[in-house]
């Protein structure tokens, strides 16, 4: 082995990462035991779960609009019947 | 772990020459000993393993540096006319010079400096032929010295 060999062996020794870096680690191990594996399925049934909510939610509102809508008819109807009622009975104090 | 740390560490510091990177690049090949525990065979097994894996991590990251800036030439300090061998500034400038060779001849050189391998367990764990293992030390070594010389560092 030549000086230059000789050099370079010294110069790429092996060097220390920061006396945290075990520490560090070891937090990051936690961390990734901790969290909950989010793999294709997960996101898959997230997906579905997200669909079936927004369908069902969709669907209870198109419900709540009918009921609504069916609402104001039947209080037309009554308010109409009220005024029919109201012009017979004008028409039958007429009559006399 | 901290048998090995020292030298994933190092494998990643003198191919990337930046210790912040280095240092994430250890913890990923760390993390993922962890999640691959069950592969490793014996504690050789594993020494084989944490060098494959921080070898290819190191190149994904030189990669993705690839972009920024690199060490130039030109910022190579210049060592006084006094530097002697064995003097720390020495040491800086042939690390600063094996920073400036392509990836491949880099971690030939590091691996055969630095962990003390022989071209046919290197071309082992880099996948290629023991002949360009061999080439690329001898071309790494020559343009070292030429750039030594150079710099009147030469063998005197």
């Amino acid at each position: 082995m030549d000086w230059l060999e000789q050099e370079l062996r010294e110069a790429l020794n092996r060097k220390d990462p920061a006396p945290d870096f075990a520490e560090r680690v070891r937090w990051n191990l936690r961390v990734q035991e901790h969290r909950p594996a989010h793999g294709l399925q997960f996101w898959l049934a997230t997906a579905a779960a997200f669909v079936i909510v927004a369908g069902a939610g969709g669907m209870g509102y198109r419900q709540h609009q009918g009921e609504v809508a069916r609402q104001q008819v039947m209080q037309a109807f009554r308010i109409a019947g009220s005024n029919l009622n109201h012009i017979q009975a004008q028409v039958r104090e007429v009559r006399r | 772990m901290r048998a090995h740390q020292s030298m994933v560490f190092s494998l990643a510091y003198h191919f990337l020459h930046d210790r912040e990177s280095a240092e994430e690049v250890a913890q990923e090949v760390f993390l993922s000993l962890h999640r691959n525990l069950g592969a490793i065979q014996s504690p050789a097994h594993a020494g084989f393993w944490l060098r494959k894996v921080t070898v290819q991590r190191a190149f994904d990251e030189g990669r993705r540096r690839k972009r920024r800036p690199q060490v130039a030439l030109e910022d190579i300090v210049e060592p006084a006319a006094s530097v002697e061998r064995g003097d720390p500034l020495l040491g800086e400038t042939l690390r600063r010079l094996v920073a400036t060779l392509a990836d491949a001849p880099r971690m030939v050189m590091i691996l055969r400096y630095q962990e003390d391998l022989d071209p046919m367990e290197i071309a082992e764990l880099l996948d290629m032929p023991v002949a360009t293992v061999k080439s690329h030390l001898q071309r790494s070594l020559a343009l070292l010295r030429g750039k030594l010389e150079r710099r009147g560092l030469g063998e005197r």
